[in-house]
């Protein structure tokens, strides 16, 4: 009997809540509806990666402010974004009015965006990087705004750097003042010279590619394909750029093979390497607890035969042709670049205009600006490949070559597999 | 008791054994070996308690473990969770992690959300599953059979397979971002599981008490609901627990479906993983905070999840 009681009452109590929780499901708890059903309204979506979100809040105030824009963020991990935009997009029926992409993913969804070449101003283009204005053009038109963007810089112990007895024995030893690195053959010294005691003088990341692609490019080569798209990756730069990489291995700390950006990240901040290559807005996040909160220098990418070189890391703007809300959407996009500055002031840290960062380059706690602006001006930094097939070919090929290559590969074997598997991708 | 006073005495001193003059000296050496059997009985059942408590100490250590170290990690600063190599207990306790997840914008949405979502979805599965699987067990037809084999298969699709698909249909019908689209999305997931569940605790029931239940009066769906409801109402808890947990943990549809209105915090949790770094701090935070919901369920629901769970067990 008080079985059959408790069972009503359950039972009773999960009809009140299911019937509450479907009264409420028809809006959720989130916000506002999606208005990117309902055309011309002066509310706009805009799909975004975590890490960007902040990036643009700034702005979307300012917008609101001087067009009546008002902006609802969909914010998304970066890992389950792909997914998302490429369901969306090939249903053709889009929940959201601005997507903000990766640089990476623009080749494949340059058929899905409408082109936004009326953005791009003759001033505009001047105050954009080269290499992202080349990379927003597909096919001869605009389609992405940048709204900021990254490269790898040198981040190093100034501490350590400026203690007199390193400087007198970097000097005894190597015949040249110890100084942050500007090339291949300094950055080896220097790491070598630091590996001891328990520290190392560098990382070695054999779980991410883009680094190495930076010293493809300083090397002289472009990026695996050339403007034909022929696989080069067997060539002369990215043998003697993959030989460079390897070099410091035993310089880093072990487990090569599996060190990403995060693990790095966290090496350096733990005081265990004393330089490291990584993005630059790292800079501005390192822990005020951390070992060396106050002591890090920053510098450009090191310099190969062809010069400074970098991969930028940019996110574009896009406005989908499937959303109904397209003049919005733009008007949110021209906001984006002309409060471009905004973005600095958040937890990242970054822009996409020259002028943006120019403004801040003297400003305390900016120090990795003028690397990043010299870096991303350099002369053979360059934007990836632009092939549908780039995170493919990066997964599958260039990753697992690079995880073999530092746990002592043969260099020559392993590239001219890596060409024959990118064939294979690319047929 | 008795027993083990005499063992005591046969396994006593020379003296003592010597004091039993009554006992033939034939009987003795028996009664020894007996008394040592049964010691040797008890100090082996004394060493197989003791081996099963520490496998289970071991299974727990194993399984909580994971959780123990996010919930410490969530107490510590930043560069503690970032450690190489890392510590498990906080060098300096802080509530810091928790103030940054709680106070993310679209946090707390996300819960009303999570919570919304899985009710409806648990309903929906037990309302669906618990006619059906009393059908198929209680009639049991060709096509009952295929049925049930069919719901199985269901399991074995990859949900990305049928994530894409889902998501165009519900954007179709006007459902994009509701919790509504989410949770028979989840209902998807969880039905399938939730048929077998039920069809395997209606088998345990004796078809004898329908018929007695028959008998005084009651037509088939009264006897459903008046006797065999309270058997397997264990076994509705088991299948209620998973199918709210199959909504509450899931995240790819969320992922796929949700976006202002109706993101739940699976999806809120990632976040924290971006392009540029990870929150451990905030992470694990919020994680430890979305487990008490389901902890404090399982605890309120404990005993009846454990006889649901044996309900078949003691069938016949």
């Amino acid at each position: 009997m008080s079985t059959r009681k408790t069972i009503t009452r359950l039972a009773t109590i999960g009809g009140i809540c299911t019937a509450v929780a479907l009264a409420a499901s028809g809006c959720g708890a989130g916000g506002p509806a999606s208005s990117s059903g309902s055309a011309g309204t002066s509310t706009v979506n805009v799909l975004v990666e975590a890490g960007g979100h902040a990036e643009l809040t700034g702005v979307a105030e300012q917008c609101k402010k001087d067009t009546g824009v008002d902006v609802n963020f969909v914010e998304l991990p970066y890992d389950g974004m792909f997914n998302r935009l490429s369901s969306e997009f090939s249903s053709g029926n889009v929940s959201f009015d601005v997507a903000a992409l990766d640089s990476v993913w623009l080749p494949s969804f340059k058929d899905a965006v409408q082109p936004i070449d009326e953005l791009f101003t003759d001033e505009a283009k001047k105050d954009i990087f080269p290499a992202l204005v080349k990379e927003a053009n597909v096919n001869g038109h605009f389609i992405g705004m940048p709204a900021w963007t990254n490269a790898e810089i040198i981040l190093y112990r100034k501490d350590l750097f400026e203690d007199a007895k390193n400087k007198a024995d970097f000097q005894a030893k190597y015949g040249y003042a110890l100084a942050a690195p500007t090339t291949w053959k300094q950055y080896q010294d220097i790491s070598q010279f630091f590996t001891k005691d328990g520290m190392y003088g560098t990382d070695v990341k054999g779980g991410v590619e883009t680094e190495w692609l930076a010293h493809v490019l300083q090397a002289g080569s472009p990026m695996v394909l050339d403007d034909k798209n022929n696989v080069v990756i067997d060539n002369a730069a990215h043998k003697e750029a993959l030989d460079f990489y390897t070099s410091l291995v035993k310089d880093a700390p072990a487990g090569a093979a599996q060190v990403d950006w995060a693990a790095a990240q966290n090496l350096f901040n733990q005081g265990k390497t004393a330089m490291t290559r990584f993005w630059a807005h790292a800079y501005r996040q390192i822990p005020k607890d951390s070992a060396v909160a106050g002591k890090v220098g920053t510098a450009p990418m090191i310099a190969g035969s062809a010069g400074v070189g970098g991969v930028p890391g940019p996110w574009y703007l896009t406005v989908p042709k499937a959303t109904k809300n397209a003049d919005a959407a733009k008007k949110f996009v021209k906001c984006a670049y002309d409060y471009n500055d905004k973005g600095i002031e958040s937890n990242l840290g970054l822009a996409a205009r020259i002028s943006a960062f120019e403004k801040y380059q003297d400003q305390p706690g900016y120090e990795s600006f003028k690397p990043l602006i010299e870096t991303l001006n350099g002369k053979a930094t360059a934007t990836r490949p632009a092939t549908e097939k780039w995170q493919q070919i990066v997964d599958t090929v260039l990753v697992p070559m690079l995880q073999k290559a530092v746990a002592g590969g043969d260099s020559a074997t392993l590239l001219a597999d890596a060409k024959k598997q990118i064939e294979g991708l690319l047929k | 008791m008795r027993v083990a006073e005499r063992t005591t005495h046969d396994a006593g001193t020379p003296a003592r054994a010597g004091a039993v003059p009554s006992v033939p000296a034939a009987v003795v050496p028996l009664r020894r070996r007996r008394g040592t059997n049964r010691e040797g009985l008890e100090a082996g059942r004394r060493s197989t308690r003791t081996l099963l408590w520490v496998l289970l100490a071991a299974a727990m250590v194993l399984y909580g473990f994971p959780f123990l170290y996010l919930l410490f990690t969530s107490f510590k600063t930043p560069i503690d969770t970032i450690a190489v190599p890392p510590t498990i207990l906080p060098k300096e306790w802080t509530l810091e992690n928790y103030a940054n997840a709680l106070g993310r914008s679209g946090v707390p949405a996300s819960f009303i959300n999570s919570i919304q979502t899985a009710i409806i979805s648990t309903v929906l599965s037990l309302v669906l599953a618990v006619p059906a699987a009393y059908g198929i067990t209680r009639y049991k037809t060709l096509s009952g059979r295929i049925f049930i084999m069919a719901a199985l298969v269901t399991r074995m699709v990859p949900p990305v397979a049928i994530g894409i698909p889902l998501a165009s249909m519900m954007a179709s019908m006007g459902l994009a971002d509701t919790p509504i689209a989410l949770s028979i999305a989840h209902t998807t997931i969880s039905l399938p599981l939730s048929i077998w569940l039920m069809s395997s605790f209606f088998e345990a029931v004796p078809k004898d008490l329908e018929e007695a239940a028959t008998v005084d009066g009651c037509s088939r769906l009264g006897a459903l609901w008046r006797v065999v409801i309270p058997v397997v109402s264990g076994g509705i808890a088991v299948t209620a627990i998973f199918a709210f947990l199959a909504s509450w943990n899931e995240f790819l549809f969320a992922l796929l479906m949700t976006a202002i209105r109706s993101q739940t915090t699976p999806v809120v949790i990632a976040n924290f993983q971006t392009q540029f770094g990870l929150d451990w701090g905030s992470m694990t935070a919020l994680a430890a905070v979305y487990s008490i919901p389901v902890i404090l369920l399982t605890l309120l629901l404990q005993r009846r999840i454990v006889a649901g769970m044996t309900l078949g067990a003691v069938k016949g």
